[in-house]
């Protein structure tokens, strides 16, 4: 039997496939019900012209129960945006993402309701309006010893 | 002329009552989903085959209504922290009010008195 993830990930890459993704969104490949990569670019004015930025999701079999586990791709050439709430390895400090920190923009959790494209944009907006391009303040200690997987990564309430 | 019938087949179908009278059926597949599995509300959850009793809807005080089944786990998580998946107020199961069956029967008992 499908598990749940994977029938609820079909219909989400039905609707990307039918209605395609939001400006500045693309979808760059989604083979499997494990790992989806996007692209996410900032429209308008911003601190990050011209630059494109990969994410990557992946899902395990509790989705969307389950938060995905997010990141930026720093492979083969790929950088995160520097921003307050992005680590140099392409994790990131953001709440929907895991339950343990509170955002100061996204003010909120994950939550079964949203989506992938959802967290897309989210995560387009967070870097819309970062005002100064800057890594968050514990980078180095954090990357030295941060997990493979961005879920199992344990921050501090008062980082 | 006489129809004698031989044999019949009742057939039935049943809707669960999700959305109030007034708002428009049909009109926003949307509204027609579990938020959480995006399966309609007249499907099972993705864990059940058979819609029914045994895959029931779960309406909250804060008007949103999900299977069962999908809320269950989710609230059943420390993530939830008991919360609505769409307002993240405090999970409480509504109580439903059951509408009063049309029965003629129990007027015309009335009416023998």
């Amino acid at each position: 039997m499908a598990s749940i993830s994977s029938r609820r990930l079909a219909k989400e890459l039905m609707e990307i496939k039918n209605d395609g993704c939001p400006v500045g969104i693309d979808l760059v490949k989604a083979d499997d019900f494990s790992t989806w990569w996007f692209t996410i670019e900032v429209m308008g004015e911003s601190l990050y012209p011209n630059e494109k930025f990969t994410l990557q999701f992946r899902f395990d079999q509790q989705y969307p129960i389950s938060s995905p586990a997010v990141q930026f791709v720093v492979t083969d050439g790929r950088e995160a945006p520097v921003h307050p709430h992005v680590y140099s390895n392409g994790h990131l400090i953001a709440l929907i993402l895991s339950c343990r920190y509170v955002h100061p923009f996204l003010g909120n959790e994950w939550s079964p309701v949203l989506s992938v494209v959802a967290v897309c944009v989210t995560l387009q907006s967070m870097l819309a309006s970062c005002k100064e391009k800057q890594r968050p303040v514990d980078n180095d200690r954090y990357i030295k010893h941060a997990p493979e997987n961005p879920k199992k990564a344990s921050f501090p309430l008062n980082a | 002329m006489k129809v004698q019938i031989k044999n019949w087949h009742a057939v039935a179908q049943w809707r669960w009552d999700s959305v109030s009278d007034d708002t428009n059926k049909g009109d926003d597949d949307e509204g027609d989903v579990c938020g959480i599995c995006r399966v309609p509300y007249e499907g099972c959850c993705p864990a059940c085959k058979v819609p029914g009793d045994d895959c029931p809807l779960i309406w909250g005080e804060c008007s949103h209504v999900f299977h069962m089944h999908c809320l269950l786990k989710w609230i059943g998580t420390a993530a939830s922290k008991q919360q609505c998946p769409m307002d993240r107020r405090s999970w409480v199961t509504a109580e439903r009010k059951i509408a009063p069956a049309q029965e003629p029967a129990a007027s015309a008992d009335h009416s023998r008195d």
